[in-house]
């Protein structure tokens, strides 16, 4: 359990390949006065990665080399408490219990609303851990 | 009478014709011969066929030279009598086989009303003098004189018959017959060949005709020496359509075998006798074509017409043209003539069935790669939901930063611009269209089919590398159905995958050129590979070996593929995985 860093702004790190996404994304958390950095693939914010250097991680699952359970996997292997926040087009129970069981914040599918992407990131960076998350289905 | 044609042009052929000829000879045998009509005559078709029993009927109208033949008759005729009588005795009425017998250029319209001076060969004519003043001068009501004469055109040792007609009305009509004889039926004889031979085209069954275009010899004579060329001739004819006209209403069939009778809807070959014009009824330009082809002396000719038949029936006839060569008769055209119509039709509903077969199999396709159709869509939405709600944010604060607005609203025209393209892209999948013919860059078709995949790929996390050649020539195809066939290859290989196998999986897609300058597109797997039982069947319709397959996807990429003049085979590569190659034609340079 983490609390606020207020020495620090949060960072939250945005993992996905489609740029659109990506930068939407970012733009969102920058109108709220979050800092935010995107990363077009898991290995290029795996390179990135460093105990408390992020505070919170918005990653897809599908995308082209490391997918987002891996990295949830990796991140896990590296001992990291970094919160994660899955967000993802696909709307099947197994993808949504899988990144879950893998210990994510929340399972969000794509288009997702501003507030609710919101409130997870904000219940993140407050160290508040809900288990078991959000159904996929807003 | 046959329908369709002017009455003009068909007023001297087939039964009008026949009629005439039984006016002008009423008892066509000779006074003192039981029956109207000689037995030979009789039996010879009067169809204006093919006529080969060798036999030509005359009438000729002596009443201007009656004097003279009185005069001769009493003895005192003048010294140039026999002129006289030539110049003034002339033809009433003439069978049309003169041409075909004696092989004169000029036709029957030729001979009659003409003077026997102006055609009747040299080497007879003082026999048929005397004769015809015999027969005139002789009252006797058999007058008949048979005399053997010189031989003339295909007529080796012919008899002359000649008489007056008995008919008080007709007092001044001689009628002549020639007739070949003894006819020799000897195998070995070249007139029995030939009769047989004639007899042989007559009873074909490819439809015949001969066609004299005589009247346009001096026509391209006098456009050569214009010095218009082969390749301005058709411009010419473009500027001069009435030349065109010309030669269709000059130029005739002059004969036709019971094959073609039949074929354009005529009782008889005679039917068929006159103008070529009614070939060119609905295809106009090709007269052009043809007269543009003998100009630049071709030997052969062949187009589709479409015509419409004597008996009204509109039928797509595969027209061929045999042009004489130099040192043959230069007037003689061989046509024959094929109805190809219920070809052509069922080759059409080939053609319709297959673009509906294709399209289905893209449809099937697309109906497979819906999920990530639908994922892809998302992306570009996704973005346009989040930037809007983020501008809304902004445009809430006291001080909006229209500079950021302004930019997410940029970029929600892009994702707007982006999810549109997709579909764009889906749709002229889904589109039913004839197969185009068009340049094609293979590397290109290629990274669209990858567009097209992009998820499926990405979705199961299998590596897929391409390698473009730099430089391959354009192939001539249709896009759509490029990119179906590459698709469902690369679906295929995708779903032949399965993730447990423990193994990455990996698929390698080339482009290049094989060793014959052909385009090739090769793609391989590290799958498990065809079953070699399965290698010959595999592009059978309804071959599959998945549960929910229909098993038309190979087969129909095979016939798309073929369709382009290609080949797709599949293989199984040495190290495991399956390799399927299309080849394809490439568009020769220039």
């Amino acid at each position: 359990m983490r609390g606020l860093r207020l020495s620090n702004p949060p960072v939250i790190a945005i993992v996905d390949d489609d740029e659109a996404v990506r930068e939407a994304l970012c733009d969102l958390l920058q109108v709220e006065s979050l800092p935010c950095r995107g990363f077009d693939s898991a290995a290029a914010f795996l390179k990135d990665y460093a105990p408390d250097r992020f505070n919170c991680l918005v990653t897809d699952i599908r995308m082209p080399g490391i997918d987002g359970f891996e990295l949830q996997q990796q991140l896990r292997a590296l001992r990291s408490n970094l919160p994660v926040i899955v967000i993802t087009s696909a709307t099947d129970e197994g993808s949504y219990a899988r990144a879950m069981d893998a210990g994510a914040l929340a399972c969000l599918t794509k288009p997702v609303a501003d507030e609710v992407f919101l409130g997870h990131v904000r219940r993140a960076l407050s160290g508040s851990v809900v288990t078991g998350g959000e159904h996929p289905k807003r | 009478m046959c329908a369709g044609r002017s009455a003009e042009a068909w007023s001297r052929a087939g039964s009008t014709r026949n009629a005439d000829m039984g006016e002008a000879f009423p008892s066509i045998a000779p006074p003192g011969r039981s029956g109207e009509t000689m037995p030979e005559a009789a039996a010879a078709p009067r169809d204006g066929g093919l006529h080969y029993h060798d036999e030509m009927r005359w009438a000729l109208d002596i009443s201007r030279v009656r004097p003279i033949i009185d005069s001769v008759a009493r003895g005192e005729a003048s010294p140039d009598w026999m002129h006289a009588i030539l110049s003034g005795t002339h033809a009433a009425e003439v069978a049309d086989d003169v041409e075909n017998l004696l092989r004169w250029p000029a036709g029957r319209d030729h001979v009659l009303g003409q003077p026997l001076s102006a055609f009747w060969p040299p080497g007879s004519r003082d026999v048929l003098t005397e004769l015809i003043v015999a027969v005139a001068s002789d009252n006797a009501a058999s007058n008949t004189r048979v005399r053997r004469i010189a031989p003339e055109g295909r007529l080796q040792d012919p008899v002359l018959t000649i008489w007056r007609s008995v008919e008080p009305r007709r007092g001044d009509l001689v009628f002549l017959t020639i007739t070949d004889a003894p006819k020799s039926e000897r195998p070995g004889s070249s007139r029995g060949s030939e009769a047989r031979y004639l007899d042989l085209i007559h009873h074909a069954q490819t439809a015949m005709l001969q066609v004299d275009a005589s009247c346009m010899s001096p026509i391209y004579d006098k456009l050569q020496s214009e010095g218009i060329s082969e390749l301005g001739l058709n411009q010419y004819l473009n500027d001069h359509p009435e030349l065109v006209e010309l030669a269709d209403g000059e130029v005739r069939v002059v004969q036709a075998n019971l094959s073609a009778a039949r074929l354009l809807g005529c009782a008889t070959p005679a039917e068929v006798i006159g103008p070529v014009a009614f070939m060119f009824t609905v295809s106009h330009d090709s007269q052009q074509r043809i007269i543009v082809a003998r100009f630049a002396g071709k030997r052969h000719y062949s187009e589709v017409v479409k015509l419409v038949t004597f008996d009204g029936r509109v039928r797509d006839v595969r027209l061929s043209i045999t042009f004489p060569a130099p040192r043959e008769n230069v007037d003689v055209h061989l046509a024959t003539l094929e109805d190809v119509t219920d070809r052509l039709r069922t080759e059409a509903q080939l053609r319709q069935l297959q673009t509906d077969l294709t399209h289905a199999a893209r449809i099937s396709t697309l109906g497979e790669l819906a999920t990530s159709i639908a994922h892809e869509v998302n992306q570009p939405l996704s973005a346009i939901v989040t930037n809007a709600e983020t501008s809304l944010r902004w445009m809430a604060r006291e001080d909006p930063n229209l500079a950021k607005v302004t930019q997410l609203t940029t970029r929600i025209a892009q994702s707007a611009r982006h999810a549109s393209d997709i579909v764009r892209r889906i749709r002229a999948m889904t589109t039913r269209h004839p197969p185009e013919r068009v340049p094609l860059d293979l590397n290109e078709v290629v990274d669209e089919t990858l567009l097209f995949l992009g998820y499926e790929i990405a979705s199961r996390s299998i590596d897929l590398s391409v390698l473009h050649a730099r430089e391959i020539p354009r192939v001539l195809g249709d896009r759509v159905q490029l990119q179906q066939v590459f698709v469902n290859l690369v679906l295929n290989a995708l779903q032949a995958m399965t993730p447990d196998s423990g193994r990455k999986g990996r698929i390698f897609l080339q482009t290049g050129m094989d060793g014959e300058g052909r385009v090739v597109f090769s793609i391989r797997d590290n799958g498990p590979g065809i079953p070699n039982e399965n290698l010959d069947l595999i592009f059978d319709s309804f071959f599959t070996t998945k549960d929910d397959g229909m098993g038309i996807g190979l087969a129909i990429c095979q016939s798309i593929i073929a369709a382009h003049g290609g080949t797709l085979t599949a293989s199984n590569d040495l190290g495991g995985g399956a390799i399927f190659q299309v080849t394809l034609p490439a568009i020769a340079p220039g």
